[in-house]
């Protein structure tokens, strides 16, 4: 593959070029119910082309190999279009140049394993939920993605990475009377099949967490002080200050960009925030991003002060800082853009208990359930919570939505726990579906969230 | 594909071949600057296969026919029921879709009419302005052992624009849609100006008693609900709280919903579906009357009812068309017109908020009909007119109960995300906010 590679982007009559070709391996298994819904493998693949010429860049990806010709045309008139009309040159960051063949480290490989197998698994789990009577319906989903992904630029790097991804998500629904709830359950990573196995307990505590949701109470909308459980953490990191991080959102935004300035005191100072692609296992590993930039820890926030961001190579020349190999694309389809690996909020030194103490009277709320954010405005649900009186637990809550601005929500984190724990499931829609977006955290105790209940 | 669907045919009972084909490209400008310029050719392959009652599927993007049928042989094996049959479908409505002109467009006539969009906005407001113009051509072909040999070619221009608030990416946006390329019109222009600058300044207000409008392009956080309830998939998984519902009143009178697939005055008409079966006005309520479920052949079979011509290969999050199995899903939803003009709406508010952007919309009990989302921006409504926006502030009801006292619906349809909407006057959605 590396010489037809080689061959195009020699084609290519550019300042600066690279190619990125996909071989993408699927497999599903779905059930809906007692009812198997999908069950099969299939493969795709294609190219990308990004072509920086005159400060204009341009990017076309195309399935055929006899399309390569056109291709190359149009991305190289695009890049020139756009430079006669841009008023800020693109330039890219220097990188190292690198031929690495990388293969990542699998305690067992999902490709030997036959689909019978796996189909014998998801099938074993999805029969949990389905004996309790209430338990009206499940959605369960089996995806396996192997992204076998070879990278050349003009420059002289040749990689070659394979992305393996094994994932079980779905959806568990009870019903009673005309009230119907759901939560969901996720399990899966980057580091093989293996984290699939020995998962009924999983299966038996979201079971019994949808048969509870039947006689928990509606939360009432108001400002609450929270205890957020770690995925609730990992979701708040990811939507409401992780996006500000990356770059290309704030790059062409004049008051976000004065705002995200390093230095600025944006968060409480018991606030510790790194994104670290290189997390051996974590959903969110790779080695080299679809630039060819080595990826690396990057701090973003220290004792609550803005101490970095995510970047790609254009960024990274725009801001003047340092390259961090974080441009990503989902697959063949599209153009890498600036996502998060792992992102985390480091932990404390608070126990569960003692950050409960510390909340005495409020809500702690467990689960996401979905987010989105809007500049500084964050929204996104939670699958359960428990009201707190004086640090204890008391009844079970549903229907928690929590909205907030970053910036009072970053000061308004007082503690945080000693119990970091990343998500095994990903999927993040920055316009491409990240599959491995990753985020992590301890229990956090924030002030006066704004909860809508319903 | 012809040769494909005779090899298929020679290894099962019937089968079904999909392909697409699809161009685009799209230029985005970020604070009235050029900021990308991106083109992409795509193509790919479906087939599906049943066999004494089960169905394989199979996909690719590079045609390799010994390999598409191994892997939907392998996939059949799994044992995925496969009890309904592919239609023959012959002698569909004759829709407008494609308009050879878009062909003709240059990526230099996208540049320069962003350009123009960003420089009327700039002389009439402050905010800062994104806009992206796209055009494509998507050609999708459909055979099946029946004898249903159909294809449609379909055109779109589509812009976006975009007035962000100060200090965050919240913004007033529109799109405008068309099968070929068109300047902005004025009325376009006008209602994202003059929203925007009635609409800057911070306010801080209790939010008690206060009217709700959704802007056209914060409907969907309604419909997708609407959609929940009244897909076939619901019905069969007895978790719509409506399967009991047929005929009977859900929703004010003043509400009527329809999928409407064969009107070719906008992009992406379709006579029929991704499984060939004819497409036709779809009525979902009538004046607030529950009236029809949308299924697939799948679920069709399931209720053992007739297709209603709603199998697409669409997911929540796009993906890819041939990788998707036709599932029910409601490809061109429209609620009718109301009486009043959106200005009229507005100056018969006292106090009230405008949901012009929803956060969290996706998230939530979907099926139970509730809704929480963010609001941003939430714009101000005093006295009859627009002036300033609220932060941080939450929406909270359940489409059974809100959509049951509805004030106004506006008297024209905007496209928009997830259907074609008016904006809608609502009285009882529950608000919350730190002030």
């Amino acid at each position: 593959m590396f010489e037809t590679l080689r061959s195009i982007v020699s084609s290519i009559t550019a300042g600066y070029a690279d190619i990125r070709y996909e071989c993408k391996s699927e497999t599903k298994i779905a059930f809906q119910g007692r009812e198997l819904f999908h069950v099969g493998s299939n493969t795709t693949d294609g190219f990308v082309i990004r072509v920086l010429q005159n400060g204009g860049l341009s990017s076309i990806a195309f399935t055929r190999r006899s399309d390569a010709e056109r291709a190359v045309q149009t991305a190289r008139d695009n890049a020139l279009l756009m430079s006669e009309h841009t008023h800020k040159p693109i330039s890219f960051a220097e990188t190292e140049v690198i031929r690495e063949t990388f293969q990542p480290p699998l305690t067992e490989d999902p490709r030997k394993l036959s689909i019978d197998e796996k189909l014998l698994i998801i099938r074993h789990y999805n029969s949990i939920p389905l004996r309790y009577e209430k338990i009206v319906t499940t959605f369960l989903q089996y995806n396996e993605t192997i992204r076998e992904k070879y990278f050349v630029s003009t420059e002289g790097t040749e990689l070659r990475e394979d992305l393996v991804t094994t994932t079980l998500s779905g959806l568990i629904t009870s019903k009673e009377g005309s009230l119907t709830q759901n939560v969901r359950v996720a399990a899966g990573g980057s580091g093989g099949f293996t984290v699939l196995r020995h998962r009924e307990d999983e299966f038996e505590r979201k079971s019994k967490i949808a048969l509870d949701l039947l006689h928990a109470k509606p939360v009432a909308g108001g400002v609450y002080n929270v205890v957020l459980n770690q995925d609730m953490a990992g979701v708040f990191t990811h939507e409401a200050f992780g996006h500000f991080s990356e770059a290309d959102l704030i790059e062409d935004t004049p008051s976000m960009r004065e705002r995200m300035h390093l230095g600025s005191q944006l968060g409480n100072e018991v606030l510790n925030i790194t994104d670290d692609p290189t997390l051996p296992g974590q959903l969110g590993f790779y080695k080299y991003d679809d630039e060819g930039v080595r990826s690396r820890p990057t701090p973003l926030m220290k004792q609550g002060v803005l101490v970095g961001r995510l970047h790609s190579r254009r960024t990274a020349a725009a801001f003047a800082e340092a390259l961090t190999g974080h441009c990503i694309a989902e697959d063949y389809r599209f153009s890498p853009i600036i996502r998060m690996g792992n992102i985390f909020i480091e932990p404390g030194q608070h126990t569960l208990n003692e950050l409960l103490l510390m909340l005495g009277n409020g809500l702690y709320i467990l689960d996401a359930k979905g987010g989105q954010t809007s500049g500084e405005n964050f929204t996104f649900g939670a699958q359960y919570g428990y009201l707190v009186k004086d640090g204890r637990l008391d009844t079970m809550v549903r229907d928690i939505n929590i909205s907030g601005n970053l910036y009072q929500t970053l000061m308004n984190i007082t503690g945080v726990g000693n119990d970091l724990e990343f998500c095994q499931v990903g999927g993040c829609g920055k316009g491409q579906l990240n599959i491995r977006s990753c985020h992590g955290g301890p229990h956090i105790l924030v002030q006066n969230v704004v909860l809508g209940g319903i | 594909m012809d040769a494909l669907v005779s090899k298929a045919e020679k290894i099962c009972d019937q089968a079904e071949v999909f392909a697409t084909e699809k161009s685009s490209d799209t230029v985005s400008f970020e604070n009235a600057r050029m900021k990308n310029i991106k083109s992409s050719i795509q193509s790919g392959i479906a087939l599906r296969i049943l066999k004494e009652g089960k169905q394989g599927f199979a996909y690719t993007k590079n045609p390799a026919d010994d390999e598409l049928i191994q892997n939907a042989l392998v996939s059949l094996q799994g044992g995925v029921d496969g009890l309904f049959t592919f239609p023959l479908t012959r002698d569909i409505p004759a829709l407008k879709t494609y308009n050879p002109h878009i062909e003709t467009v240059s990526n230099t006539a996208l540049v320069e009419e962003c350009s123009r969009v960003c420089e009327l906005l700039a002389q009439r407001t402050q905010g800062q302005i994104n806009v992206s113009a796209s055009r494509s051509v998507t050609s999708i072909n459909l055979r099946n052992t029946a004898g249903t040999n159909l294809s449609v070619k379909s055109s779109l221009y589509a812009l976006t624009t975009g007035i962000l608030y100060p200090h965050t990416s919240a913004s007033l946006h529109r799109i405008f849609v068309s099968k070929s390329f068109e300047v902005a019109r004025n009325d376009y222009i006008d209602f994202l100006i003059n929203t925007y600058n009635q609409s800057t300044r911070e306010i801080s207000s209790p939010l008690k008693n206060m009217k709700v409008i959704f802007l056209p392009e914060t409907v969907h956080v309604l419909m997708q609900r609407v959609r929940s309830g009244a897909n076939a998939q619901s019905i069969y998984q007895n978790i719509s709280p409506v399967s009991q519902r047929i005929n009977k009143q859900i929703f004010d009178e003043k509400l009527s919903i329809s999928n409407d697939p064969l009107n070719d005055q906008l992009p992406f008409a379709r006579a029929f579906d991704d499984e060939g079966v004819p497409c036709r006005h779809f009525p979902l309520v009538h004046r607030g009357i529950l009236k029809n479920f949308y299924n697939d052949l799948y679920f069709a079979q399931k209720l053992n009812t007739a297709p209603s011509g709603h199998g697409f290969r669409s997911g929540m999050w796009g993906g890819e068309p041939v990788a998707i199995k036709p599932t029910p899903s409601l490809s061109h939803l429209t609620i009718e017109p109301g009486t009043q003009s959106f200005d009229e709406m507005v100056h018969s508010v006292d106090r009230g908020i405008i949901i012009a952007e929803a956060l969290g919309g996706h998230s939530g009990n979907i099926p139970n009909g509730d809704f929480s989302i963010g609001v941003s921006p939430a714009l101000y409504i005093e006295n009859g007119e627009i002036i300033g926006h609220v932060k941080d502030v939450m929406a909270t009801g359940n489409i059974y109960s809100t959509l049951n006292t509805i004030i106004a619906i506006e008297n024209r349809v905007y496209p928009s995300p997830g259907g074609t909407f008016p904006a809608l006057l609502l009285d009882t959605v529950r608000l919350t906010a730190k002030t």
